[in-house]
């Protein structure tokens, strides 16, 4: 116990002293916030660039629907999020209505084309009789195919078309004003077994956040513990410390020790996030940031938490005791990296699975790979996240993990002992078998 | 308390390839210092591997200081130089040396008091510069070596192994390597150190056991060694160096066995049962002006080629003994 002690001791201080643990334990909160802001600040600028003032209605309807239309792009834009955040107005003024008589819709159109050709115009939107006998209309232009613009053009149209049908019933402009300024708020809200539980996007946000973090960590540290087993090796002074000490307890220890250190990292994280948690989304709303206002993290239960602690520490020795079998099989940087694809297929194939879980997470695939020890670590949490987890299905996955890290452990610490004073040629399979079977 | 500081029984390891040690038996005192000898391949590695429990025999037992090497605590009591040698570069030699005092047992106050102690002793701390505050990869090679050695006594360990330690040390540090050996048995303490290099262990054995193929050929007392096959080895020198005619005499397979041009001698070794007198007559009578003709105790390096060259050195085996 007290060599295991030693070795774990020196694995966490010699590198916890390095610059560079200093230097991510510091800045890693920093680019996780970038990675996470970034994409928010680009979205912003990108619906500034994005708006529909730069249409150009051609009204060939002679009633006016044109001017219906701005006037409910306006009304739409009154309530956009943007304006809240102090963004920029989309401006759709009347002198973008060109009414045109049936005949000459062509022509416009075709003037229209060119202005877009010269990039005097964004797009242009073509409303006449049809719009208001079958309700169809046609957009052109550089943006055509953005789903968010054509979903606001689409809304303006329905209520100048709705405008246009109360008017023909004789309702006066006022009445016909306040009975279309409907403004839908969707919330989306997730609900299960013990009721509601959180707001349903932010689940899904939260969710693949501890997912991607689990994933980044398993790999960060796993290929450090890779690392930290070939250094000995190829510094050969493994010899020397396996005369002392047994090899299992020279992998537990590196394990453990590499284990801590991630440990103490994601503590200062925590820490760093609860700071930012309280006065960060402050910070982010005068940054100009969408979506940070009433965030409520969803309900985690004591018992979720724990399995979450456990997914991570399980899911972390699992993946780094295989990359220390790798490292003790290779004899330099190159063929542990090659050496290593296997594990990284194994990690790699679960967050390829996130984006269809995260859309169907009560769906068989989810189900399956949050069971799977190798992919439990990753997709189990994401499932927690965004959906009720039957108790004997999380039961399952920590046996099913545990069991996968016995196995992990008995492999690995065969070919560890075995490894760890070969050097030459890499093992192949056949070469592996003998030593898990020979160790 | 057995007086034997190691005793191997019978052990073997078998590769799927080939046999690295067959049935090996040794008996090595308490204040002994002993060489294991042997050609490349010979399985010296591979003995001393079963020896310190980093690989398991497939048969036999090994006790050291009077317990099975499987008790883990006695391994505290063995100080072991790998003929691989390396430390953590990055580390600092303090640490490191702290470190594998550590894995032996060793509390720390204790072993910062000895690792200072050493470190002066091999002039790694001077007024000047204190290596022990560097990284081990800023040292040189030749220091390195020396902090390894440390490494190895820092426990003050009663058995001492050392694998191959003469390889790739400068004469200075060979020369300290031998007086630290000498220290250590005066202090009571067992050296056991493998080498296929005769003149070392000649000079600093008090027993060997020459291995090849696994196998041991001969082991014993040096003295007993030597003396067992005394008689049969001529120093035979003749004026002008070796004429063609003498040469046909040496050549001559009912009289010698072998010979050995050392320039300005020859080795002889007489064949079995051929006379020492007979070939002198024969090296006179073919016209050579004998200025040396002496029966001679022979050297641990021809007992060694005598022995394992009728054994033989296993075709393409090279690396670790």
């Amino acid at each position: 116990m007290a060599k295991l002690w030693a070795v774990i001791k020196r694995e966490y201080i010699e590198r916890v002293r390095t610059k560079w643990f200093i230097i991510s334990t510091v800045f890693g909160p920093l680019f996780f916030l970038g990675i996470m802001v970034l994409p928010g600040l680009m979205s912003v600028r990108g619906m500034k660039e994005a708006q529909v003032s730069d249409v150009r209605i051609l009204d060939a309807t002679e009633r006016g629907l044109g001017e219906r239309v701005v006037t409910a792009l306006r009304q739409q834009a009154e309530r956009d999020p943007l304006k809240a955040l102090g963004g920029t107005m989309p401006v759709a003024t009347q002198g973008q209505v060109v009414v045109v008589a049936p005949a000459q819709l062509a022509e416009a159109e075709s003037t229209a084309t060119h202005a877009i050709m010269r990039k005097e115009l964004r797009s242009y939107l073509v409303l006449d009789a049809t719009t208001l006998s079958e309700a169809k209309a046609r957009t052109a232009g550089r943006n055509a195919g953005g789903i968010g613009e054509n979903a606001k053009l689409e809304g303006a149209v329905r209520r100048a078309i709705l405008a246009d049908r109360l008017s023909a019933e004789g309702l006066d402009a006022t009445r016909i004003d306040s009975l279309t300024r409907i403004n839908v708020d969707l919330m989306a809200e997730k609900i299960g077994d013990r009721g509601r539980g959180g707001s349903g996007t932010v689940s899904i946000i939260f969710g693949f956040i501890i997912s991607f973090l689990l994933y980044m960590m398993i790999i960060l540290y796993g290929q450090n513990v890779l690392r930290g087993v070939l250094e000995e090796k190829t510094t050969r002074v493994s010899e020397v410390v396996v005369a002392s000490v047994k090899p299992d307890i020279l992998l537990a220890g590196k394990v453990l020790g590499v284990g801590a250190v991630g440990l103490t990292q994601q503590l200062v994280w925590l820490a760093f996030s609860v700071g930012v948690g309280t006065y960060g989304v402050v910070a982010a709303k005068m940054m100009g940031v969408p979506g940070m206002t009433a965030i409520t993290l969803p309900q985690v239960t004591a018992i979720q938490m724990i399995a979450l602690v456990l997914f991570f520490l399980l899911g972390y020795i699992f993946y780094s005791t295989l990359f220390a079998a790798v490292g003790a099989m290779c004899g330099s940087q190159e063929e542990a990296q090659q050496a290593s694809q296997p594990v990284m297929m194994l990690l790699v194939a679960s967050i390829i699975f996130v984006q269809p879980i995260i859309t169907n997470p009560t769906g068989g695939l989810a189900r399956t790979m949050s069971l799977l020890p190798f992919s439990a670590p990753i997709i189990m949490p994401l499932r927690m996240a965004v959906t009720e987890v039957p108790m004997t299905d999380l039961a399952i996955a920590l046996v099913g993990l545990a069991v996968g890290c016995w196995a992990a452990i008995w492999v690995s610490a065969r070919i560890y002992r075995v490894g760890l004073l070969m050097y030459g040629k890499r093992p192949d399979l056949k070469e592996l078998i003998k030593w898990i079977r020979y160790a | 308390m057995t007086d034997l500081a190691l005793h191997i029984q019978g052990i073997s390891k078998r590769y799927a390839e080939h046999v690295a040690v067959r049935e090996l038996s040794l008996a090595v005192p308490r204040g002994a210092v002993y060489g294991l000898l042997g050609p490349n391949g010979a399985g010296k590695t591979t003995t001393i591997r079963m020896i310190l429990n980093i690989i398991a025999p497939d048969e036999g037992s090994v006790t050291v200081l009077g317990r099975s090497n499987r008790d883990s605590s006695i391994l505290d009591r063995i100080g072991y130089l790998p003929e691989e040698r390396g430390l953590y570069k990055k580390m600092e030699v303090r640490r490191v040396l702290r470190f594998l005092a550590e894995l032996k047992g060793v509390d720390a106050k204790t072993a910062d008091a000895r690792i200072n102690e050493w470190l002066d002793r091999l002039a790694l701390r001077t007024p000047e510069k204190d290596w022990g505050k560097a990284k081990v990869e800023e040292l040189s090679r030749g220091m390195q070596q020396k902090v390894q050695f440390i490494g190895t006594l820092v426990h003050e360990p009663e058995l001492v192994i050392l694998d191959e330690p003469f390889s790739g040390l400068d004469p200075i540090n060979a020369q300290a390597l031998k007086d630290t050996v000498v220290e250590l048995k005066r202090r009571g303490k067992t050296v056991i150190f493998s080498t296929h290099l005769m003149d070392n262990a000649e000079r600093l054995c008090d027993s060997v056991c020459i291995i090849a193929r696994g196998e041991k050929v001969l082991d014993g007392a040096v003295a007993a060694v030597k003396a067992e096959h005394s008689g049969r080895t001529v120093a035979l020198a003749v004026v002008g160096g070796a004429s063609e005619s003498v040469l046909t005499v040496l050549r001559d397979p009912a009289l010698v066995g072998k010979f050995d041009d050392n320039n300005r001698y020859f080795e002889v070794e007489l064949a079995p049962n051929a006379d020492p007198q007979q070939l002198l007559q024969r090296v006179i009578a073919a016209g050579a002006a004998v200025t040396r003709f002496e029966l001679v105790q022979p050297s641990l390096h021809q007992i060694f080629l005598q022995k394992v060259g009728a054994v033989g050195v296993e075709e393409g085996m090279s690396g670790h003994g």
